[in-house]
């Protein structure tokens, strides 16, 4: 993104480029004040394998080294995403800008927003302004800041706002690069207003990291929460989240109907032996047509069930239907 | 002086260096404005509207030859259009909006005039996102490379503006809101999980201008080649005096009464430009030509060896893309060899398909049926009428061939009997 910038400044002919570069600078040396660090111990750590289940390392795993945070008020409360805080932790130590290390207590969390409140015993921290929500405008310029792999030294990436509302509202889109290093960093304007705290690049999740599609829960989600995160003490979820079934397959409407245009790594429907390109005929022994009957009939189920999917395949040509049964589980969107 | 500007004095230092950023920003915010009501959702991928009566254009893997296909533009607004004209080996199909009447729309721009490094936008709804509330996602970056060879995308733009699964059959926009091609292949990461890795491609928009009208007329598309000719590809060590590898392509051998040979084409020809394109190794050649119809007669300029001045002769002329005779009776001629059936032209991998079955003819006396797609001649795999015809140029009159056919999704065995041509066949 950043060559694209320097791009249309070239080709503006004059020095644009250096400007865009100096207010970037100006953004992360304003921000990164408020961007943490942090280190997590943990005894297991199931959201962080990858797509091999974690029998291999790989691309999809989460690494080991620091985490980002973004500092949410000056008396010691900080957001992150969930995921960089899931697991059976034993130890979160966060390291603040000036190298200042406290260990943090994780209090509530909230999984479909993918965000998670910590605390540490710490005051006059510095907080960002927040972003006035219906000043933002799809294509505006953004940046995300975080502190990681080196806790002494933030990272910048640039990009614009894809999209303002995802998730039912609650967060925003981005093609700025988001990755395991600098997610639960904050999504900022250019002018160092805080629009989100960045999630949802869980390994699960189709987009994954870095693939030019990362989001950002928005303050305003967040306002509304975080009480509520607050007084939850011990971890748990911050409240009931209606959240839908999914086996991991991305359905769309395709030709003969409903089409797997995706399956995701590591879940439910690569485990029942789905592939991209079957076409899903029955949910459960009921005819579907298209990909909205099958959400319909997939949330009249509950989280556990395992159901049977009959499926059309071209095998060398051939046609052949199969049955997938596969679990249907909480959605991690 | 308004509020962004104060802000962003506060902290950078020179008022100057804000200026220009708030440009960038309003030229960003403009073209999305412009663009963005004409982005259509559609099934699994994207799609945009390119004509106020509502021609919307997509890739051939999202929308097929498919009828009643639901069609949201952007905000929503639902309708439902046919698939009109489609192009596998050029994954593009054309849809008419029923009804369609005062739609926004975004026109083609030129995709020869771009350059590396200017900027693009891709809007697309990868991941189905944009689906709860119709709203596409937008991603920015550059034109990386132009004229980039990668199978069936002959002639792709490739950009870093991040198209992931989804954006399929969105559009690439330039910042003055025209579209310069049509997303629809990405680089991928390992583990096949399908993630954009900064590497995209789209169909130019000047392909898709050039085959407009033949969408329009509706049907199956088929791509310009040049018939009748072996070419090999400058600095080949078993040729002499045909330049170094990068300079062109040559002409290695000619088929009589060829449009090459009509073009005073002889062997040992470079050509080394073709519509103002270099033509500097085969796959370009291919690019070149496979986004023009057959039919179309191109100019090229090129050189040829002068025996006596030891010294290359510039040359230049015109050249009609596909077999004159072929393009009214697509393109069925092996030798003198009558197998009574007419393949429907084109380079994709699924086969030879029959497009037509002579009444009485070998191939109908053999049972073969229109829609049948030929596999195997014997046991040899055939991805494309050109390798059919290599297998079957090496038969004579007379001898069976041993076919397998692919018919409504079932193999099969078909005994081909060989006949002769006549003269007026």
């Amino acid at each position: 993104m950043i060559a694209a910038i320097l791009a249309v400044l070239l080709v503006q002919g004059d020095d644009s480029t250096a400007s865009f570069a100096k207010v970037l600078r100006a953004v992360k040396d304003k921000v990164a004040p408020c961007v943490v660090a942090i280190d997590v111990t943990r005894t297991a750590d199931p959201d962080g394998k990858g797509a091999s289940g974690g029998g291999n390392r790989d691309y999809y795993e989460r690494p080991g080294g620091p985490t980002s945070g973004t500092v949410w008020t000056d008396d010691g409360y900080i957001l992150t995403s969930w995921f960089n805080v899931s697991g059976d932790v034993k130890k979160i130590v966060v390291t603040m800008h000036d190298g200042k290390q406290y260990e943090a207590k994780r209090l509530g969390y909230d999984e479909a927003k993918d965000v998670a409140l910590l605390k540490i015993e710490a005051k006059n921290l510095q907080a960002l302004p927040k972003a006035k929500f219906d000043e933002l405008k799809q294509g505006d310029f953004v940046a995300i800041i975080g502190r990681s792999p080196d806790r002494e030294v933030v990272t910048l990436n640039q990009g614009i706002l894809s999209a303002l509302g995802r998730f039912k509202g609650s967060a925003v889109q981005t093609d700025a690069e988001l990755n395991y290093g600098n997610v639960g960093g904050p999504l900022v304007t250019l002018k160092g207003e805080l629009i989100g705290v960045t999630s949802h690049i869980k390994p699960q999740q189709p987009w994954g990291q870095s693939g030019g599609v990362g989001f950002a829960t928005k303050t305003g989600e967040i306002d509304k929460i975080f009480e509520d995160l607050k007084k939850v003490k011990a971890g748990g979820v911050s409240g009931p989240v209606a959240k839908a079934l999914w086996v991991g397959a991305l359905f769309v409407d395709g030709g003969e109907g409903v089409m797997v245009q995706q399956v995701v790594a590591n879940s439910p429907a690569e485990e029942a032996g789905f592939e991209e390109g079957d076409i899903v005929q029955e949910f459960d022994g009921k005819p579907v047509k298209t990909a909205e009957e099958l959400a319909k009939l997939m949330a009249e189920k509950k989280a556990g069930d395992i159901v049977p999917f009959k499926v059309k395949r071209k095998v060398k040509d051939k046609d052949v239907i199969k049955t997938l049964k596969a679990k249907l589980e909480v959605s991690p969107n | 002086m308004n509020i962004l500007t104060a802000a962003l004095i506060l902290f950078a230092q020179d008022a100057k260096d804000v200026e220009k950023v708030k440009e960038l920003q309003k030229k960003l915010h403009d073209v999305i404005e412009k663009v963005k009501p004409a982005f259509v959702f559609l099934g699994g991928g994207s799609s945009v509207c390119i004509d106020p009566d509502g021609w919307v254009i997509t890739n051939h893997h999202v929308a097929g030859e498919q009828k009643n296909i639901q069609l949201h533009f952007a905000g929503g607004k639902a309708y439902t259009g046919d698939v009109v004209g489609w192009d596998p080996n050029g994954d593009l199909s054309l849809i008419k909006v029923k009804g369609g009447k005062d739609l926004p729309f975004c026109e083609l721009g030129d995709s020869d005039g771009l350059k590396i490094g200017q900027p693009v936008i891709a809007v697309g709804n990868p991941f189905l996102l944009g689906n709860e509330n119709w709203e596409p996602t937008v991603t920015h970056g550059i034109v990386s490379a132009l004229h980039r060879y990668q199978d069936w995308y002959m002639d792709a733009i490739q950009t870093d503006a991040q198209i992931n699964p989804g954006n399929s059959g969105g559009p690439l926009i330039t910042m003055e809101g025209k579209v310069v091609g049509i997303n629809g292949r990405i680089e991928v990461r390992r583990f096949n999980n399908r993630v954009n890795t900064g590497i995209g491609y789209a169909i130019p928009s000047n392909q898709i201008r050039r085959y407009l009208p033949h969408f329009k007329a509706g049907g199956k598309i088929r791509h310009g080649y040049l018939h009748g000719v072996t070419l090999g590809e400058t600095g080949d060590t078993r040729y002499e005096n045909v330049g170094e590898y990068g300079d062109g392509i040559f002409i290695a051998g000619i088929d009589e009464g060829s449009p090459v040979e009509k073009a005073k084409l002889r062997e040992g020809d470079i050509i080394t430009e073709i519509e103002g394109q270099r033509s500097y190794n085969l796959n370009r050649l291919h690019g070149i030509v496979g986004t023009w119809p057959p039919g179309s007669t191109l100019k090229f300029k090129g050189k040829r060896w002068n025996k006596e001045t030891k010294a290359f002769d510039p040359l230049e002329g015109k050249v009609l893309l596909g077999d004159p005779e072929a393009l009214a009776s697509k393109d069925a001629v092996v030798g003198n060899l009558d197998f009574g059936f007419l393949p429907a032209f084109d380079y994709d991998d699924f086969g030879v398909e029959v497009d037509e079955v002579e009444q009485d003819g070998p191939a109908a006396k053999a049972g073969l049926k229109p829609g049948d797609v030929i596999k195997k001649v014997d046991a040899v795999r055939v991805k494309s009428w050109a390798d059919m015809k290599a297998e079957l140029s090496r038969k004579k009159a007379g001898q069976t061939v041993k076919l397998e056919v692919a018919r409504d999704g079932k193999e099969m065995n078909v005994d081909l009997l060989l006949g002769e041509r006549k003269a007026d066949q």
